[in-house]
Formats: structure tokens, C-alpha cells, sequence
């Protein structure tokens, strides 16, 4: 699992590899950590490589989410595939995350 | 294909790695994902809470019935009597700052698989799943 983090005018841009599972979903939490500090406000995150969640990796972008809203900001995800879409529509979380 | 794995203590990765290589897995890239994603939440369920410090077994079986094409999977256990399935379902209609993440791992696999149920039977927590494929 990569997270690759970028910051660009005012913006970041992240962008997501691999899976979110078992193995690594502690990780993955980690990684995001710096995205829940005060100057991230709007998180642009590009998810056509992020091939698996499970409900552990939904739960980190919950966090990021509620972190987002409570800070003013905007978090988007782009360019999810089909699958991993499903969980969060089927979670309900395509109603609280804007995904484009 | 049937396996009891002990300990189970961090082993995860290896008990769900087990059942997706069975032979009665289907091939299909969007069954399989549903498959996995079941197969994790229950699977981690029982190496984290069923045993107090992880120490105990966890026997896991594949069976496919070539007639229905019904997959079934099974997990049996010795730990602490759990049924996840009596614990209410999550209310996905909330705002970010309602929700939380409880139940949303049994809640996917009630969604993705057909069927799912649970007995405690001779001393065992047993979890039974089904999916068509």
C-alpha cells in the first residue's frame, strides 16, 4: 500500500496504491496521520490504484472526513474503481464523502 | 478444503489467504472482492476477540456444491460464545459526524454474502456463510 502525498497550491493531492486490508490497515492510518493537521484543508485524493478497503480502511476515511468537516475543509475521492465503490455505497459512506 | 488453524494469534492474513486459494473460489474478480472482504471481517473477528490474549483455535472449511453452485464457508471456534450477527446493523443514513465505524465489518459481509448465520454448538462458536457464484 502507497499513499503518496503532494502539496500544490493550497491543495494536497494524494494518491492511493494497492490494498487496505489486515496487513497493513494500521499502516495505512498512519500515513493519513499528516493529512488531519491543521493546513490540509482541501484533500484531493486520486483513488484508481486502490484496489481493496476493508472496514478497517473505511474507518481511516471516516476520520479524514469528520477531521475535514470539523477544520472547514473539502475532501474528494477521484477515480474509484467500481468494487471499492460498492463498499461505500452499500456503508452509506458515498453520502458523507464526495466521490467524483 | 478444511483446516483448523492454532494458534491464531496474528495470523490473519494466513487463515484468509487459506480459503481464498481453495479450489471452490470462484474466478470472478468482483465475487472474489466480496468474497475477501467477507472472509476478512469475520476471520479477524475471531483472531482478535474470541480468545482472551489470541490464544486458541480457529477451523476454517470451503464447500462448494457443484449442483446450486452454492459456495459455503465455515468458520468454527472455541472462544467466548459471540453471535455477531445479534449486534444491530449500523445506520448508514447518518451525517460523517453521527456515524461510527462499529458493525460495519459483519454489516459488508451481510451485504455481500447471500446468506449468514450463526450456532453455538457443542461448545463452539460456528458462523456459516453462503454466497452463489
Amino acid at each position: 500500500m502507497e499513499v503518496i502525498i503532494n502539496k500544490q497550491e493550497g491543495k494536497t493531492l494524494v494518491e492511493l496504491k494497492g490494498r487496505i486490508d489486515t496487513t497493513n490497515a494500521e499502516q495505512f492510518q498512519r500515513d493519513v496521520n499528516p493529512l488531519m493537521e491543521a493546513d490540509q484543508l482541501d484533500i484531493d485524493i486520486d483513488c484508481a490504484g486502490l484496489d481493496y478497503t476493508s472496514s478497517q480502511g473505511l474507518r481511516t476515511f471516516l476520520m479524514l472526513q469528520k477531521s475535514v468537516n470539523a477544520r472547514g475543509g473539502q475532501l474528494v475521492l477521484r477515480n474509484m474503481n467500481p468494487m471499492v465503490k460498492e463498499v461505500f455505497d452499500i456503508t452509506g459512506f458515498s453520502n458523507i464523502i464526495t466521490i467524483l | 478444503m478444511k483446516k483448523r488453524f492454532n494458534p491464531i494469534k496474528d495470523k490473519s492474513s494466513e487463515i484468509i489467504n487459506y480459503l481464498m486459494a481453495s479450489p471452490d473460489m470462484p474466478e470472478d474478480e468482483a465475487l472474489r472482492f466480496k468474497l475477501q472482504l467477507s472472509i476478512e471481517e469475520v476471520v479477524e473477528n475471531v483472531v482478535r476477540y474470541a480468545y482472551e490474549g489470541g490464544i486458541g483455535w480457529l477451523e476454517v472449511s470451503t464447500h462448494l456444491d457443484h449442483d446450486t453452485l452454492i459456495l459455503t464457508i465455515e468458520l468454527r471456534d472455541a472462544g467466548v460464545p459471540f453471535n455477531p450477527l445479534e449486534r444491530p446493523d449500523p445506520d448508514v443514513t447518518l451525517a460523517a459526524e453521527d456515524r461510527d465505524t462499529g458493525g460495519l465489518g459483519i454489516y459488508l459481509c451481510k451485504k455481500m454474502m447471500d446468506n449468514i448465520s450463526y450456532r453455538y454448538e457443542d461448545g463452539n462458536n460456528v458462523l456459516t456463510m453462503t454466497k452463489r457464484i
